[in-house]
């Protein structure tokens, strides 16, 4: 058992740490220490998403954030890759592309909002916009660097084998970028989500951001702490599984072959 | 397969005439002659080397017989038909690094039977059949990564192999490896080779590999790349390592050494007057 410790001791590490801090913040609050009006309490925020799970408010919240979120993150999956591909083929759509990733990069996205809402409104297609505009940008880029930095020695012994452009691309820079491109998506899913929930916050009739915005406003911090804890988990789960995806894909660059 | 008599006597034979290989040099408009008017003939089912310091053109040499580069001037042909582009008559080895790392042994070699579409069925037995030929049964489901230099250039063999070709081209295949891997690479080649003896052309610049492998050695100069001699080896087949201390390859090496050593004083004298 303490062996087993010792030899992995970062998930261990995490796990006291983290029950720790809520231990801290339970007691600090039971004990009177800090009013739970401010900072609410474990207790507290796990009664009320029994209460919201029950009432069902927390699962339509969740299912529009998540709505407006994959939908976001599809038009950012197929538009990012599909420029990143051209890109990646014509060093001349790359050079058009430049300024607007300049742009993109140089400049916080949430900027944007305001000129979004005045073209669209408030709601929904702003929200998926939003969401779009955040996790474009890694997408685009790693599916460039993946595909155009395929080692040219690859290249040339497949070509030497009669591989055509089809050949070379499946069957070469694709499986070469995998992990690059799974990187992207990873970073545009955490991306994506900070999206929709920074435009929730300031106009939406329903969702997660909504939620913590609308009781944020009443100081009810139990509530909006709920949504929060919802926000992180949904995080959490989204990109520690494509990291595990990534682990997978890249496992010849260095793991146990099978 | 039918082949007529004709294709039967030129298929494999390699007949390079007046070739001349140029570089444009990046961002000027300078070009760099690589290879100038060389003519040369291999013919079927001989094992050819190549030899040449660094620079003297002989990869490029080989890289243009692979269809792999446009050439300025002259014409190749094999089995009588000019070498334009890659083809499934040719297969390539090359130094290092051109396997697929997430492909195991067993796909990387299965990887040119399906660039060069063979029946989808029987390609997995036959990647296998070349796997074990190379020595390389028990590591078929290994990545590259975790295999050593000597092995992985036995899966470039086997791979290049596989797929059949009437000449095997091979770019510093052992150029990587170690002294003692290098030796056993070369005795392991001889003998794979000598099973169906396909045309073989192998680029080198380590001079007892050169004679030690070859039917013929020709010899190259620099500035620009071009041939020198050509050089007949009479030692009998097969070629074992006793012969290596023997009066008649110490004589070859000889020849060979002061070859290069005039190449490389020549170098020098210009570098000099430069």
């Amino acid at each position: 058992m303490m062996a087993a410790i010792l030899r992995r001791p970062a998930p261990i590490c995490a796990t006291i740490s983290f029950l720790f801090i809520l231990a801290i913040w339970q007691a600090a609050v039971d004990f009177g220490f800090v009013k739970a009006f401010f900072i609410s309490s474990p207790s507290r925020v796990a009664l009320e998403l029994v209460r919201q799970a029950k009432s069902g408010e927390i699962f339509t919240n969740l299912s529009v954030t998540l709505y407006e979120f994959i939908v976001g993150l599809i038009f950012a999956v197929v538009i990012g890759g599909f420029l990143g591909l051209m890109a990646s083929w014509s060093e001349t759509v790359q050079h058009i592309l430049d300024p607007f990733i300049w742009f993109k990069y140089s400049s916080p996205t949430i900027a944007f909002y305001p000129m979004f809402v005045a073209w669209l409104g408030l709601g929904e297609v702003t929200i998926i916009v939003m969401a779009f505009l955040f996790a474009v940008t890694p997408i685009y880029a790693n599916t460039l660097s993946g595909i155009k930095n395929t080692d040219p020695d690859l290249i040339r012994a497949a070509i030497s084998f009669g591989a055509n452009r089809r050949d070379l691309f499946f069957k070469v820079s694709l499986p070469a970028s995998a992990p690059l491109l799974i990187a992207g998506l990873r970073l545009a899913v955490g991306r994506a989500l900070t999206g929709v929930v920074a435009a929730e916050l300031f106009g939406a009739a329903a969702g997660l951001g909504y939620s913590m915005s609308y009781y944020g406003q009443k100081l009810r911090t139990t509530e909006m702490m709920a949504s929060l804890v919802v926000i992180m988990i949904l995080g959490v789960i989204f990109t520690q599984g494509l990291a595990a995806l990534e682990a997978r894909a890249g496992s010849w660059r260095t793991g146990p072959g099978r | 397969m039918t082949q007529t008599l004709q294709d039967m006597a030129t298929s494999g034979r390699m007949e390079i005439r007046d070739l001349s290989i140029t570089y444009r040099k990046p961002k000027s408009d300078e070009v760099f002659t690589a290879v100038d008017g060389v003519s040369l003939t291999i013919e079927k089912g001989s094992f050819v080397t190549i030899v040449g310091s660094s620079g003297c053109g002989k990869s490029t040499l080989l890289l243009a017989m692979a269809g792999l580069i446009p050439k300025a001037s002259g014409v190749i042909t094999l089995g009588g038909l000019e070498v334009t582009k890659p083809g499934r008559d040719r297969a390539m080895v090359f130094q290092d690094a051109s396997l697929l790392p997430w492909r195991t042994v067993h796909g990387n070699v299965r990887f040119a039977l399906e660039l060069q579409r063979w029946k989808r069925d029987d390609i997995d037995e036959r990647a296998l059949r070349y796997v074990r030929m190379v020595g390389l049964g028990a590591f078929a489901d290994y990545h590259p990564h975790q295999l050593s230099g000597g092995m992985r250039q036995r899966v470039n063999i086997a791979r290049a192999l596989c797929v059949d070709p009437d000449v095997l081209l091979m770019d510093e295949p052992f150029g990587a490896l170690d002294a003692q891997t290098r030796e056993v690479m070369c005795d392991e080649l001889l003998r794979i080779w000598e099973r169906d003896k396909k045309t073989a052309v192998f680029v080198t610049h380590a001079i007892d590999e050169a004679i030690f492998l070859g039917d013929r050695v020709v010899v190259m100069g620099r500035n620009p790349g071009h041939v020198r001699d050509v050089i007949e080896i009479d030692l009998p087949r097969p070629r074992t390592n006793a012969m290596l201390d023997s009066a008649a390859f110490v004589e070859y090496r000889r020849r060979l050494r002061e070859y290069i050593a005039a190449d490389l004083a020549a170098l020098q004298m210009v570098e000099a007057l430069v």
